[in-house]
């Protein structure tokens, strides 16, 4: 209990020394000004839509990733962490050399009628966002996936249900805490994302950048009202998802 | 009709079946583990694809690896399938489970029926981590029997059930099948639940059916030794004058004394004496062979002599397999006395 105390202390240390040195003025001073709550709009909304890409995109994968049903499982293990074990700051490089405007895919979204750049614009945030956080997310959703007993999926087939139909009365709803609980994880790192955005997505600014500028314009003591702010409205969203993951778990395990 | 005639590959052996279950017919597929038993359930249930054979329930060919090839998918072969573990799934209520087969009203007459059968009806809405095995067991069946399957599959499902609620739940699956007329298969590794529960019995070893027929058919009248051990025979004794013929003694069928009218009479030194139950089991040695007989009564300590007759015991010959009794068959009826055999 000590012990865990401690370690406990020691992770918020940051976030002690962040409320220590805020001044109530500088808080006021910051989200007064003409435009100075659009990084916090940006970050909810490049969040919330990185969140939908990862649910719809990435839950299959990690579906299919803890049934074992990909052929070289660790091939594709090792694909997803590539993502994670690269600096943020590398990916955002080696993006502009994937999608970047003068690459084939650069010019093909430039061809399209909506002329999409990926470089700069809100659509390049919420990439760099989902290349920064879907590894997060697809290693937790598997291990949710792998925790779900196939035999619970096999009975629900033999009460006459298709694959799908199981997926969606058996799987998701037991795997759905820790789905809940991988996808906190990943929006406390969508909306954390910094390496990748600064070279992929400088603007719109979300809230990093907004810290990064302001600290290099006007100092830290003007720049650190944001970090609370972004603490602030990321943390509700995790919080509900754990506090409903236990009970959930706590309703079937008694 | 459940009929199924399958071979599926495993690393160790192949599984080659032939089963025929009538409409309201229990079957007890019983063995040791490892056997295939429930391997056979898995490719009727269309869990596990047989590697040849063909499978067929109330006349709709579920599997046929024959041209025309058929593969029914679980979901559409209305076969029921009850294990060990019940299965219930843990986010649902007791009343959500029971209706999660097709068609299920939550509110319907039926639900209430099957529910008051099985006495689950206070429990409908508890989740399933608050029943008991028992009960979590009754709801498993329930929500089987509110699908409508036309086929009833058990893999020991009652294994580590106490006995008396182990009695109580055979009991009642029994008399459902004989209600609603569905052929039954029951995987079970202790003999006294697959003859509680069957009609017929049929003894599986190494992924082959060794012998099916009457629970008392099978253990009285085993057709191989192998058969006989499976079903509790723990001694071979020699037959006096008959070369590579055994008589096959099940600790069970032996009483005290020498009663030569009823069976093989032997003699021999007891090596070994324990409780066993509400009586004793005693290991006797007779000549070469050591058997082991339970009698109500410690009849005499290690190391002094006991008497006693095999009633009726099967006989075997060289190859294993049954042969006429030396004394007259199928009973041995000859005079028989201590001297006789096992001296």
């Amino acid at each position: 209990m000590l012990g865990a105390l401690i370690i406990w202390l020691a992770l918020l240390g940051p976030v002690i020394a962040l409320l220590t040195h805020l001044s109530g003025s500088a808080i006021v001073s910051a989200l007064t000004g003409p435009g100075d709550l659009d990084p916090l709009f940006t970050s909810l909304a490049s969040g919330a839509v990185t969140l939908a890409v990862l649910l719809v995109f990435c839950t299959p994968l990690a579906y299919l990733l803890a049934r074992g049903s990909l052929p070289f499982p660790r091939i594709w293990e090792a694909g997803v962490l590539c993502s994670l074990l690269l600096p943020p700051l590398v990916i955002g490089l080696l993006l502009i050399f994937m999608v970047g405007p003068y690459t084939p895919i650069g010019e093909l979204l430039n061809a399209t009628p909506w002329h999409l750049s990926v470089t700069n614009t809100f659509l390049a945030l919420v990439i760099a966002e989902v290349y920064e956080s879907a590894p997060y997310y697809v290693v937790g959703a598997q291990a949710a996936f792998a925790d779900v007993d196939p035999r619970m999926e096999e009975q629900a087939a033999l009460l006459g249900d298709r694959p799908r139909r199981v997926f969606r009365r058996v799987t998701l709803p037991l795997a759905a805490p820790g789905l809940g609980v991988a996808l906190s994880v990943a929006w406390a790192r969508a909306m954390g994302a910094f390496g990748a955005v600064i070279i992929i997505a400088y603007h719109p600014y979300g809230l990093p950048l907004q810290i990064y500028n302001t600290l290099q314009e006007t100092g830290l003591a003007s720049a650190l009202p944001y970090a609370l702010i972004l603490l602030v409205v990321a943390l509700p969203l995790p919080l509900a998802a754990f506090t409903w993951s236990a009970r959930a778990r706590r309703r079937r395990r008694g | 009709m459940l009929d199924a005639d399958v071979e599926v590959d495993r690393r160790e052996f192949t599984v080659r079946a032939e089963l025929q279950v009538a409409p309201g017919e229990r079957l007890a597929l019983f063995g040791p583990s490892g056997a295939g038993k429930t391997t056979l359930l898995e490719v009727i249930a269309g869990l596990v694809p047989p590697g040849r054979g063909r499978v067929q329930l109330g006349g709709r060919v579920l599997t046929s690896t024959e041209s025309p090839k058929v593969f029914v998918p679980p979901w559409q072969r209305r076969v029921g399938l009850l294990r060990q573990d019940p299965g219930l799934f843990p986010h649902l209520s007791v009343r959500r489970n029971l209706c999660y087969g097709p068609g299920v009203d939550p509110s319907g007459r039926e639900l209430a029926q099957v529910a008051d059968a099985l006495g689950i009806s206070a429990v409908l809405s508890a989740m399933p981590v608050r029943l008991s095995g028992g009960q979590a067991h009754r709801v498993a069946l329930g929500r089987l029997l509110l699908a409508h399957c036309d086929a009833l599959l058990l893999d020991e499902p009652y294994t580590g059930l106490d006995a008396s609620l182990r009695r109580s739940l055979t009991e009642l699956v029994a008399r459902l099948v004989d209600d609603r007329a569905v052929p039954a298969v029951l995987v079970a590794h202790e003999l006294a639940e697959a003859q509680a529960f069957a009609d017929r019995l049929a003894i599986l070893d190494h992924g082959r059916l060794l012998q099916v027929g009457a629970p008392d058919e099978v253990v009285l009248r085993p057709a191989s030794r192998r058969v006989a051990e499976l079903v509790g025979y723990l001694g071979f004794v020699p037959a006096d004058g008959r070369a590579g013929i055994e008589a096959g003694i099940h600790p069970e069928r032996v009483t005290s004394g020498a009663h030569p009218e009823r069976g093989v009479v032997l003699t021999g030194m007891v090596t070994g004496c324990r409780p066993s139950g509400a009586g004793w089991e005693a290991d006797l040695a007779v000549g070469a062979t050591t058997i082991t007989c339970r009698l109500p009564e410690r009849l005499a300590e290690a190391g002094g002599e006991l008497v006693v007759t095999a009633v009726d015991p099967p006989w075997f010959g060289p190859d294993g397999a049954a042969v006429a009794g030396p004394y007259g068959s199928p009973a041995p009826s000859g005079p028989s006395n201590p001297e006789q055999v096992g001296r």
